[in-house]
């Protein structure tokens, strides 16, 4: 005789006592903190790429400009637009904060989101 | 109908649906075992989310075999940790004697006499019936879990299980 045989009517009572909880419930609520930490994830990433997209896109036009030439006053105005926003940023270092926090909260996100 | 192990892989490649109906599946012996492991029912819900979230996390380390030794291995280590956060200063004692349980007077009937019975048991004791009578792991797969010896599974589980047929017999007649 198998050691579980010796034991199946206490398995038995333990089953059906498992069995009064209600499911449904408790698997939304699972599901809901998955899926909400999954749209967390997508959110992060978009945020993450778009910041990607948004710093290769600061580069484009001196790229152009050096490579194939692109009209001199258009990349011009842009490089003139981003050493604005740099003035603005470093003249008001709360926002450099801001920038920070973000970055490390987005960080953290991350790290906790999928160990 | 899918087999557990298809479910699994499936919601390693991210179908959330298939993970719903494992947790479907097995959420009656996740909260049963974590309910009887703790104290409290609210920790017990804790840790069963907890579990969940843990194997969701973790379901691309799932290798095969029994679905339920693995996700009931991830409840023991969930409980773990939570018992250390509650109680750091208490080394975990296999000899330890009863460690009472705090129950609601709303349980009544055989519920209540099964869960007075088990929790008159020494803790170690407690745990491998929770693991091997309760939750239907295999002795092996029990001391895989807990990570303690065979052979002590085995003696826990054997004295566990007379002393609780003992208990609630002296219930029965009470």
């Amino acid at each position: 005789m198998r050691d579980e045989d010796t034991y199946a009517d206490l398995t038995a009572l333990f089953t059906a006592e498992d069995r009064e909880q209600e499911a449904k419930p408790f698997v939304d609520q699972v599901m809901g903190r998955i899926r909400a930490q999954a749209r967390m994830r997508k959110l992060l990433l978009a945020v993450t790429g778009l910041g990607g997209a948004l710093l290769a896109a600061s580069q484009l036009p001196k790229l152009l400009a050096d490579s194939v030439g692109l009209d001199s006053s258009l990349t011009t105005s842009i490089l003139q637009a981003q050493e604005d926003v740099s003035a603005l940023a470093s003249a008001n270092p709360l926002w450099l904060g801001i920038g920070a926090v973000v970055m490390l909260s987005l960080m953290a996100v991350a790290a906790m989101e999928r160990a | 109908m899918l087999t557990d192990p298809d479910l699994a892989a499936d919601a390693a490649r991210g179908n959330d649906s298939a993970f719903a109906e494992l947790v479907r599946r097995h959420q009656a012996r996740v909260r049963g075992m974590s309910r009887r492991l703790t104290a409290s029912s609210g920790d017990a819900d804790d840790i069963a989310q907890a579990t969940f979230l843990t194997a969701w996390q973790k379901i691309g380390t799932y290798a095969g075999g029994t679905f339920a030794a693995w996700i009931c291995t991830i409840c023991y280590r969930e409980f773990l940790q939570v018992r250390r956060r509650q109680r750091p200063e208490i080394e975990f004692d296999e000899t330890a004697e009863i460690i009472p349980f705090d129950r609601t007077m709303a349980d009544t009937g055989d519920k209540m006499d099964l869960s007075r019975a088990l929790a008159r048991l020494p803790e170690a004791q407690r745990i491998c019936v929770t693991l091997c009578v309760a939750a239907s792991l295999s002795h092996r797969e029990a001391a895989e879990a807990t990570g303690w010896p065979l052979g002590t599974i085995k003696s826990h589980v054997t004295r566990g299980v007379a002393a609780l047929r003992k208990h609630l017999a002296a219930d029965q007649v009470a």
